[in-house]
């Protein structure tokens, strides 16, 4: 049956409004005349009480409105104070303390809407701020109670990403006993984390560390892991989403004794990503030795199929002709710990390219790790090195007009956070492997920000390292030095702790301290309508409120895909992230906002107009009734399925269908009242 | 009379880390206490003005979440309560907490306020203030505390009566006792905060010598709506300063002080507060004097830009030491790094020491957890788990771990929440996790 909509049938009680003006500390108060603006509109018909407070969303202001509510009978509140997205849930819960339906407050937003773009104008603003109250409260005299809609949610996670916050958000949510489908892109666990020789400030072996919490993760039996994979279709929503994933075959299955073999016999030689290129492997590879999932992976971009592989291992242990496989999943939340990855410099960026011993800092680990390329013997070209220049900076902190632009037009004007203390720790590790080489670190400002951080910067310095200071205006050249020169290249710094003075230093090898950049996933950010800020990094919706959460409701975020940070500061993000999936889903049901279609039956005649517009899949559906022996046509609403879009009330010729809490009578009233007289007041503004 | 409470979880430390470690907590359906020294919730984080890099007002971040703690079902607030002991072991601990009298029976008084309006004596507020404003005996801590209850000073009361008699709900009991709580708890999250670096810490500044040195924190509620003056004044006459200087690292990586670390936030703060008061005095001159601008967090580099394109002066060099003229004007002795290391001599109007984070409290002989070099709770695996600490069962969060910012603070909540919850989960998996059972287990013994 359609839903008989009674908030319109039965009479309505008496509106009494409060209204309630917010200063924001200032904020707003500093603009508008937030005094002035409460006195008139409590002139306002149906106004009951009006106020302005210095912050209404501080235990004081709420228990005005409280009060209110209990001693004056007011049934309708309307705040004008920050935007809604920060305190809609703040003073929705302070009107459902008070015993009324939280849908009965309105939020007019007088701080992003009038205060800050109009501080220049503070006559107009208090005008403006008035218009827009009398608009919420003309609507909150049509305000009807609404219920959420409530609906069971599923107790299981998926986490998009293996690196560490990935592995940490999902062995948080699973030891809280929901379950936790973990899906990798690449072949293998650790992200980035497994490639870094040691980290600070324990100075253990990355690996060591992450080997450990693999460990962990593996032995928790709420959470499945799934490598290769990735998410290729979504829909739904909070409690509910059904995500298809598509697996890409490994090709390999298990380890066999004569591995090794295999391996030499593969005529294909490709880039070795996890040396970042500083070695080769062949089509058939292991990401690195210890990696977990431990067995080889065929690489199909590469592969040619020639079978040599095949031939030399025991039977069935390799399949060429192995396919992807999809699969279904249905989730109630979402983590998406997509991290990051290092910046790429341009060619001719402080020599990247042009000059072979120009590397990123990413490569310096690798080369100082005894189970690197060069075996942790500090060589470079067959030579051992000594002289080294580290620059820091390279693709963070950038300005525009000052830096090259990325192909996309993009500079990075962030700071990343982990290159400086990183920096330090390899430098000294330099001086250890090398007590000879004279290590440069040539700086903006040395940001060893965390906790044991500053220890590495001291460290560097006892162990002779020289630092000099650039301005970003002031890039360092790195060139070419002269044949007869005994070292490779020159770098050329205008140095701000000597006076200012332009230094050359001949060295071997210059590594250049690259920032982060996030994994580029415009696929999950169009799948699941997350946004990117400014600096492409996935967005919060606050960084203080909601630092974890997208806007999206289920869908939070851990770990490096939302800025830069270090692996404590990932573990903690994705703690983070587990806790906000744990209270979503442990009681097994979500609420969504009421404010879907609703079909007045009345007016409906079936044009089925709503349901050809409609841009959401199953939220409107034709359905066929029949009363009193007639039999006719009608619009029905999934709720669970409606976004609340209105398109449906733009095109229904009847005007039968409506948005609960934003029908098109307040609408009405709302844009009478904005347009109207600003009810006089004797003493003027 | 003693009351017995029997948690999952006992968070010390109201302040911002604390708050939100408990609200993800209690949303997890978990049973709380919060145990708060102070008569209010709110911690550090209730004082400060704006909040970088957002400039959200600050209160607009931190009131809600006050209230939140106040009314969450699954949270019993304790305020102006101390924990005297703790006792048992790990997933079972005991531990005995004493609410020390207000003077005011808390569930009686209605926050009117009419008491302070007729005590007749202003005492300096130096808890809020810094010494700046002033409150009455009987008072509540601030605008925005919660709860929003009055206390009695009771040192300095001379027991005149008067809030007796214009007490409306008779609240007023002069002969209030310490209540003690027994708490049965599996978990214990240490949110214990940090201290601010004393600003006469280091000498050659002249913190509390000279009269126009303050610190950050004077400056916070100087541009906070909330504060004493409500404007931008300097301490010795009262006049609007147009000559800033902010002195960074004024207590941090300071070998001298033996505090070895930096401080995280002071960089940030003082590049907010610079921005504001530039908006508040627009003629006025402020000069950050640094060692390395450190804005590292997430849109912090763009707020520093900001900063410089509104004229702000950013001098690398480190102050050595702090004079002051006839006119009790602030002299700065310090090289000039960036313009060929000249060392010099500078008049301003007003000095401000970006102070540093101090541990605020060591949990050793409370609780058995002890501090690493630095004073901090030392956490035996900071990287893959950063909230633990030496002692199972008992976690930490927020500036009690290091200093950091309110965002790292908030982050490290929602993490020791996600840790704490699974250690309650594996021991007592049995026990029903029904956040809307709001049926407390307070049993009066």
């Amino acid at each position: 049956m359609p839903e008989k909509d009674e908030s319109q049938a039965k009479p309505r009680e008496e509106p009494r409004i409060g209204v309630y003006v917010c200063n924001c500390g200032g904020n707003i108060g500093n603009v508008v005349a937030c005094d002035n603006v409460a006195r008139v509109l409590g002139k306002l018909p149906n106004v009951v009480t009006s106020h302005s407070h210095m912050f209404m969303c501080s235990d004081p202001g709420q228990n005005l409105i409280i009060d209110d509510i209990k001693e004056k009978g007011v049934n309708r509140v309307v705040i004008g104070a920050c935007s809604l997205f920060l305190h809609e849930q703040t003073f929705r819960s302070a009107v459902e303390r008070a015993g009324l339906n939280p849908y009965l407050y309105y939020h007019v937003g007088l701080r992003e809407q009038v205060s800050w773009v109009h501080h220049d104008n503070p006559k107009e603003a208090t005008d403006k701020a008035t218009r827009m109250m009398m608009g919420g409260i003309a609507k909150a005299r049509y305000m009807r109670p609404l219920e959420p809609v409530r609906l069971d949610a599923g107790k299981h996670a998926l986490v998009i990403g293996g690196g560490v916050a990935g592995l940490r958000s999902a062995l948080d949510i699973a030891r809280r006993g929901l379950q936790v489908t973990l899906i990798e892109k690449s072949h293998y666990l650790g992200g980035h984390m497994a490639q870094w020789e040691r980290v600070f400030p324990t100075h253990q072996k990355a690996r060591v560390l992450l080997k450990e919490l693999i460990e962990r993760v593996l032995a928790e039996p709420n959470i499945t892991i799934h490598t290769g994979a990735q998410v290729v279709r979504t829909q739904g929503y909070v409690g509910n989403f059904q995500i298809k994933i598509r697996q890409e075959p490994r090709g390999v299955h298990g380890a066999f004794p004569n591995e090794q073999e295999a391996v030499a016999v593969c005529p294909i030689k490709q880039r070795r990503e996890f040396d970042y290129g500083l070695s080769t492997r062949k089509a058939i590879y292991r990401a690195y030795n210890g990696c977990v999932p431990e067995s080889l992976v065929i690489d199909w971009e590469n592969c040619t199929k020639c079978g040599e592989c095949v031939k030399v291992a025991p039977e069935g242990m390799i399949n060429l002709n192995e396919e992807a496989r999809e699969f279904d999943l249905k989730v109630g939340a979402v983590v998406l710990a997509t991290g990051f990855k290092p910046y790429e410099p341009l060619y001719g960026e402080m020599g990247w390219k042009e000059f072979p011993e120009v590397i990123t800092l990413a490569q310096l680990h690798r080369l100082l790790d005894d189970e690197g390329p060069s075996d942790g013997k500090f060589y470079w070209n067959g030579h051992p090195v000594r002289d080294v220049a580290i620059i820091h900076c390279v693709g963070s902190r950038q300005i525009e007009g000052v830096h090259r632009p990325q192909p996309d037009g993009n500079v990075n004007n962030y700071c990343s956070r982990v290159c400086c203390t990183a920096s330090m720790s390899m430098a000294a590790l330099i001086r250890q492997k090398a007590p000879d080489a004279k290590v440069y670190d040539i700086y903006e400002d040395i940001r060893t920000y965390g906790r044991g951080h500053e220890d590495y910067y001291r460290n560097a310095g006892k162990e002779q390292v020289t630092f000099l200071r650039y301005f970003a205006e002031e890039i360092p050249e790195v060139m070419r030095a002269d044949e007869s020169a005994d070292r490779p290249l020159l770098v050329k710094v205008k140095d701000h702790l000597t006076w200012g003075e332009t230094i050359e230093l001949p060295v071997d090898l210059v590594v250049l301290a690259t920032g982060m950049m996030p994994n580029p996933v415009d696929d999950l950010i169009g799948m699941f309508k997350v946004s990117p800020g400014n600096d492409r990094f996935l967005l919060e919706v606050h960084p203080k409120l909601r630092p974890v959460e997208t806007a999206v409701n289920g869908i939070v975020l851990a770990g490096t895909a939302q800025g830069p940070m270090n692996i404590q500061e990932s573990c903690a993000a994705a703690g983070a992230a587990a806790s906000k999936v744990a209270a979503l889903l442990i009681q097994g049901e979500v609420e969504l906002e009421p404010f879907v279609a609703v079909v007045d039956p009345e007016r409906c005649n079936g044009s089925g107009k709503c349901i050809e517009h409609c841009p959401q899949e199953e939220a409107l559906t034709l359905e066929t009734f029949t009363e009193n022996g007639r039999t006719f046509q009608r619009a029905v609403v999934t709720p669970a399925n409606c976004n609340g879009c209105g398109v449906c009330a733009g095109v229904c010729p009847n005007r039968a269908i409506d948005v609960a809490g934003w029908r098109l009578d307040e609408f009405e009233a709302m844009v009478e009242a904005i347009t109207d007289e600003i009810p006089a007041m004797e003493g003027a503004i | 009379m003693t009351n017995t409470l029997k948690i999952d979880a006992l968070v010390v430390g109201g302040g911002i880390a604390g708050m939100q470690a408990s609200l993800d907590l209690a949303d997890q359906g978990y049973q709380v206490a919060l145990v708060e020294k102070n008569p209010s919730v709110g911690g550090m984080m209730a004082g400060l003005s704006k909040v970088f890099p957002t400039l959200d007002c600050c209160s607009c971040i931190t009131t809600p979440k006050m209230s939140a703690v106040a009314h969450h079902a699954n949270i019993s607030l304790m305020t102006y309560s101390e924990v005297q002991s703790v006792m048992g072991n790990e997933g079972d601990y005991q531990v005995r907490v004493m609410k020390k009298p207000r003077y005011v029976i808390e569930d009686e008084c209605s926050g009117c306020r009419s008491c302070e309006m007729v005590c007749p004596l202003d005492l300096p507020d130096y808890d809020n203030e810094y010494g700046r404003g002033a409150h009455r005996v009987i008072y509540v801590p601030f605008s925005t505390a919660v709860p929003q209850k009055a206390l009695i000073d009771i040192d300095n009361c001379i027991y005149c009566g008067k809030c007796l008699k214009a007490c409306t709900t008779n609240a007023i009991d002069f002969a209030q006792q310490p209540e003690y709580v027994n708490i049965e708890t599996t978990s214990i999250v240490l949110a214990t905060g940090y201290k601010t670096t004393p600003y006469d810490a280091k000498k050659e500044y002249g913190g509390g010598r000279l009269r126009n040195v303050v610190h950050g924190m004077m400056v916070e509620r100087l541009l906070a709506p909330t504060g004493a003056y409500g404007r931008q004044l300097r301490p010795s006459d009262g006049r609007q300063p147009d000559n800033i200087a902010y002195v960074q690292c004024a207590g941090s990586r300071d070998l001298t002080l033996g505090v070895d670390y930096c401080s995280r936030v002071c960089c940030m703060y003082a590049i907010k507060q610079a921005m504001l008061l530039a908006g508040a005095l627009p003629m006025a001159d402020i000069t950050i004097y640094y060692m390395d601008i450190r804005a590292f967090g997430k849109g912090y580099e763009q707020f520093y830009e900001n900063a410089k394109a509104m004229g702000i002066q950013f001098v690398k060099g480190k102050v050595a030491r702090i004079t002051e003229d006839e006119n009790q004007n602030p002299i700065l002795r310090v090289e000039l790094i960036d313009q060929n290391s000249r060392v010099v001599e500078r008049k301003h109007d007003l000095a401000v020491l970006s102070v540093g984070m101090l541990p605020g409290f060591d949990p050793n002989s409370m609780y058995g957890v002890p501090v690493d070099k630095d004073g901090f709770i030392k956490a035996p695996n900071p990287n893959i788990s950063p909230t633990l600490t030496m002692r199972e069962g008992i976690f930490a969060t927020g500036t009690a771990t290091g200093p950091m910012d309110i965002v790292d603070s908030i982050i490290t909540a929602g993490a020791v929440a996600a840790e704490a919850a699974a250690y309650i989960q594996s021991h007592n998996g049995h026990r029903q996790l029904v956040a809307e059972q709001t049926e407390r287990s307070v049993t009066h013994a």
